[in-house]
């Protein structure tokens, strides 16, 4: 559907991205992934039209389309402030790319209708001027004139991150249901990792300019293909030597002595896992912190301090000073 | 992303357009005149020469005014200082009973200035004014010239240019972070040892640029001398309007303006270097709003408020006066007695009643309105374009479109009278000198600075996603800038146009070099009406006219202002409103309103940019 083919962005002397080569499928939700200043918005606005790539091409359904001015290109694109035009009402600010295409004013009535039924607008709301909405329902606004063109690929440029925490996490859900029902090749671009994971199909981590990784949340988190990734996307523990030295010693012959290696919180276990192979290791309590339906505990074991996440599903707390013991799946262990 | 190579800047038809247009109209209009008014003064036949400087130091008239120019600026520097902080500290930071009444009396000088002050200060304290005449019934043997020369000249001119207080360091004290006061009371220190160690540093930079632009004022002054200097105590500006009325001596105005103008620009820089280096920015994340300080020491306190109330009496009184001589016999004025049976309806009747009357009003009333249009909406397409597209060439013209903020308004004017007095290839082979058309030029030209710079800012603060969001919905950049652009920097257009038509309205400045002799503007006939001894019916005129410009300018300033601040304040109560979006663009017109919460709204990039645009228009 969207192929970039040694795609190179300058701005004057400075390289932003140097070679970028990217697939996204028909009907995906594509992540991109990264810090700030990693060149994610960079290639979300040259997909869009908004900057000219110095080389390479861009593909879209098969065509070249670094060329073609944005409007041309059957993208629709929802803004990080939404960008909704504040001297106009929300009907006029969705009717207006219609307006634009000299759109009939029956045919246009009706289709901002039948998007805003879509994306849950009241028409009370239609009739209000957008700084009378709330954050989650001028996000609303700017899908519903995002879609109401008809494009064929959705662009989101980190569209929750004006919004407070809970109502993050909900409308989270209603934009990945939003994208289901209508199938529309979606490309998103987030800081947030946590956004990143639950909502993608597949993700593109990345980084100065250049993709770490790409694919499916789970094998972003679980088989992280570079350190920069195993770091970046959730909490890890990097492993001394000694540390290291001991599981070679005791079954995890397999792993490099002399790489970086790290192992993901939650893979700590203070119990013996219900199956798989693990290592027992002995260590101690050195710090607990309570999280509610978690608890952080910070052990130190083998010239390492590790901390790990345990549910706090009734078992009696240890507290600092306690020896415990380690569980650990040596499979789990990242290594670069 | 802004493309800012030339190949992208020159593909748009309507860039170039504009362009085109703007670089023939400074070359004209900016850079000849002031080119040729330099070259005629030192080279006059082609080669370099020192005549007119030597006709200047052989003048004793004309040094003389030199001397009393930078006398009269150094003794404004301080003597409005003085008021000025003294009123903006009763008004905004000290709880003084009744500020608020106190506010509007010393905010009188907002909707009068200029000529139309000079004139109601000499009707009422001149040779012939009410005061006078009145006192003079009673002691007949005082000078009936006791209101004039360097005493009269520093003391309407000190009360004049407070405004640029009022306005400007009214919003500074605003923006102070009320916790360091409070840090500071914790600590034990007092009010004085507050306002000496914490406000006052805190306001320095603003002082500052208030001070430079008072001197400014002072050293241009042209209006006040006029009016009130008297034979003794002429200043620069006078001087330059005498002797550019004859060929012989139109060297030596050339050379007093240029020196005007020396001094103007050495003080500006000046000012921007400090502007640069010191302005002291709140480093609070969360600022807490000025609350007002009580005067604790009782005795201070009621001192501070009987002069508060003395000076308020000083400012409110002219302008109560006017209102009510305006609808006085004029006999009654001129002997000092008023009884009942002087009240009348005539003055107005005339004003309104004879065409002959009317005229200079409507007059002005017509040039203010084309020159305030003309400037904004030609400046909305080359702000477009200034903000769009930044390269060596768009820096060049936007560094020219600013010179006349650092040339006096008297040297425009003169510089354009000597260029277009001859056929002129630029203009056609034109002659616009004698003609209606060139003060509307120099009403276009003085206006540029100010509007240019609020524009780009209105602009800049549009958020570039609209347009690319536009774009992406597949409107072309005209449709853009028509249904998005316009719309959101509206606001400040007519803003700007209401405030450029208001300073405009009781010019005397360049009027008085460029009108055309059947369309006498309004400041000239206001100037008229003082000069002679038997002028009685063009004072009660001159005081027709002056209420008449109160009103307009009140009502514009609360158009502008008023109602500005009132939706500011409600826009900015609203929860849930993201950062950047909607209602970004916010009026960033450079003046606070009566309230100070709202005082603290004025955006901190266009108060610098605002600060010389007010000096102009005030001078009196």
């Amino acid at each position: 559907m969207i192929r970039f083919e040694n795609i190179e962005v300058t701005f004057g002397e400075q390289v932003a991205i140097p070679q970028l080569n990217l697939q996204v499928e028909q009907g995906e939700f594509f992540t991109l992934l990264g810090p700030s200043g990693c060149g994610k918005t960079t290639a979300l606005r040259t997909l869009a039209g908004f900057i000219e790539p110095s080389a390479g091409e861009i593909y879209i359904d098969g065509k070249a389309a670094s060329k073609l001015p944005s409007e041309k290109r059957s993208v629709g694109m929802v803004f990080q402030n939404y960008a909704l035009f504040p001297s106009m009402s929300v009907r006029e600010n969705i009717a207006f790319g219609l307006k634009v295409r000299k759109t009939g004013k029956v045919e246009t009535d009706r289709l901002v209708d039948e998007i805003a039924a879509q994306v849950e607008l009241t028409p009370e709301q239609l009739a209000k001027n957008v700084s009378e909405l709330s954050g989650g329902q001028q996000q609303r606004v700017a899908i519903a004139r995002a879609l109401v063109l008809k494009p064929r690929i959705l662009l989101l440029d980190e569209p929750l991150s004006n919004l407070d925490a809970k109502l993050r996490v909900q409308l989270r859900e209603q934009l990945k249901n939003l994208q289901r029902e209508l199938g529309i090749t979606t490309v998103y671009v987030t800081h947030d990792q946590e956004e990143a994971l639950t909502m993608s199909d597949r993700i593109a981590v990345f980084n100065h300019g250049v993709v770490e990784q790409v694919g499916t949340p789970e094998e972003i988190y679980n088989r992280s293909a570079t350190e920069f990734v195993a770091t970046f996307v959730g909490a890890t523990n990097r492993l001394s030597g000694e540390f290291l030295q001991h599981l070679r010693g005791s079954g995890g012959e397999f792993l490099a002595a002399e790489k970086s290696s790290y192992l993901r919180l939650e893979k700590v276990g203070l119990q013996p896992p219900a199956r798989g192979a693990s290592i027992r290791l002995d260590g101690v309590i050195a710090d607990r912190v309570y999280q509610g339906s978690h608890s952080t505990y910070t052990i130190d074991s083998n010239g390492s301090r590790l901390r790990a996440l345990v549910p706090e599903n009734g078992a009696l707390p240890l507290a600092p000073g306690a020896k415990a013991q380690l569980y650990i799946d040596p499979s789990s262990i990242l290594q670069y | 992303m802004r493309n800012s190579s030339w190949r992208a800047m020159l593909r748009s038809p309507l860039v170039v357009v504009v362009l085109v247009v703007l670089v023939w109209f400074v070359a004209t209009f900016l850079v000849l005149p002031n080119a040729t008014l330099l070259i005629s003064t030192f080279f006059p036949d082609g080669k370099i020469s020192f005549r007119a400087l030597e006709k200047l130091v052989s003048s004793e008239r004309a040094l003389n005014s030199l001397w009393h120019s930078f006398a009269l600026a150094a003794t404004l520097a301080v003597t409005v200082n003085v008021v000025g902080i003294f009123i903006v500290l009763v008004t905004d930071y000290f709880k003084i009973r009744g500020s608020r009444v106190l506010w509007l009396g010393y905010a009188t000088t907002l909707i009068y200035g200029g000529i139309v002050l000079a004139a109601g200060y000499n009707f009422i304290y001149g040779k012939y004014g009410f005061i006078t005449n009145a006192v003079r019934n009673v002691f007949p043997d005082i000078d009936p010239n006791w209101f004039s020369g360097y005493f009269a000249v520093v003391v309407v001119m000190t009360l004049a240019t407070t405004t640029n207080h009022m306005l400007f360091l009214g919003s500074s004290l605003a923006k102070i972070d009320y916790q360091t006061i409070e840090a500071a009371r914790n600590m034990g220190a007092s009010t004085w040892r507050i306002l000496w160690r914490i406000v006052l540093p805190a306001l320095r930079p603003m002082i500052f640029a208030v001070t430079v632009l008072t001197f400014l004022t002072g050293l241009g002054a042209l209006t006040a001398p006029l009016v009130l200097g008297g034979t003794d105590f002429q200043t620069i500006a006078p001087m330059i309007l005498t002797f550019s009325k004859s060929s012989g001596s139109r060297d030596l105005a050339a050379l007093l303006a240029i020196i005007l103008g020396l001094a103007t620009i050495v003080l500006l820089a000046m000012m921007n270097r400090v502007e640069k280096s010191g302005t002291y920015f709140s480093v609070a994340k969360v600022a807490t709003p000025l609350q007002k300080q009580p005067i604790r020491n009782p005795v201070a306190n009621v001192l501070v408020h009987v002069v508060a109330y003395m000076l308020f009496v000083i400012y409110a009184l002219p302008v109560l006066l006017i209102v009510l001589f305006s609808f006085l016999e004029a006999n009654a004025i001129s002997t000092g007695t008023i009884t009942w049976d002087a009240f009348t309806l005539a003055n107005y009747a005339t004003v309104f009643g004879t065409p002959a009357v009317l005229k200079p009003f409507v007059v002005s009333v017509v040039y203010s309105a084309l020159a305030s249009l003309i400037v904004v909406l030609g400046m909305l397409f080359v702000a477009r374009v200034f903000q769009k597209h930044r390269n060596p060439m768009t820096s060049l013209l936007e560094y020219l479109l600013h010179i006349p903020w650092i040339l006096p308004t008297i040297l425009i004017a003169l510089a354009l009278v000597m260029t277009f007095d001859r056929p002129n290839p630029l203009i056609g082979g034109q002659v616009l000198t004698g003609t209606t058309m060139l003060l509307l030029v120099a009403y276009v030209i003085i206006k540029i600075p100010f509007t240019l710079r609020l524009l780009k800012a209105a602009f800049a603060s549009v958020p570039e996603s609209l347009e690319d969001a536009a774009r992406i919905l597949g409107a072309g950049p005209l449709f853009t800038l028509r249904t998005v652009l316009v719309p959101l920097v509206l606001p400040t257009a007519a803003a700007i146009t209401a405030l450029n038509f208001n300073s405009l309205l009781d010019d005397y400045d360049a009027a008085v070099f460029l009108y055309h002799p059947l369309y006498e503007p309004l400041g000239l006939a206001i100037r008229a009406s003082t000069e002679g001894e038997n002028n009685l019916d063009a004072m009660s005129i001159t005081f027709v006219y002056t209420v008449l410009l109160m009103i307009i300018m009140g009502f514009t300033m609360w158009l502008v202002y008023g109602r500005g601040g009132a939706s500011r304040r409600r826009r900015r109560s609203r929860p849930g409103r993201p950062r950047g979006g909607a209602g970004a663009a916010a009026v960033p017109v450079p003046m606070p309103v009566p309230v100070p919460v709202a005082a603290a709204a004025v955006t901190v990039a266009a108060v610098p940019a605002a600060v010389p645009a007010a000096a102009p228009g005030s001078q009196p």
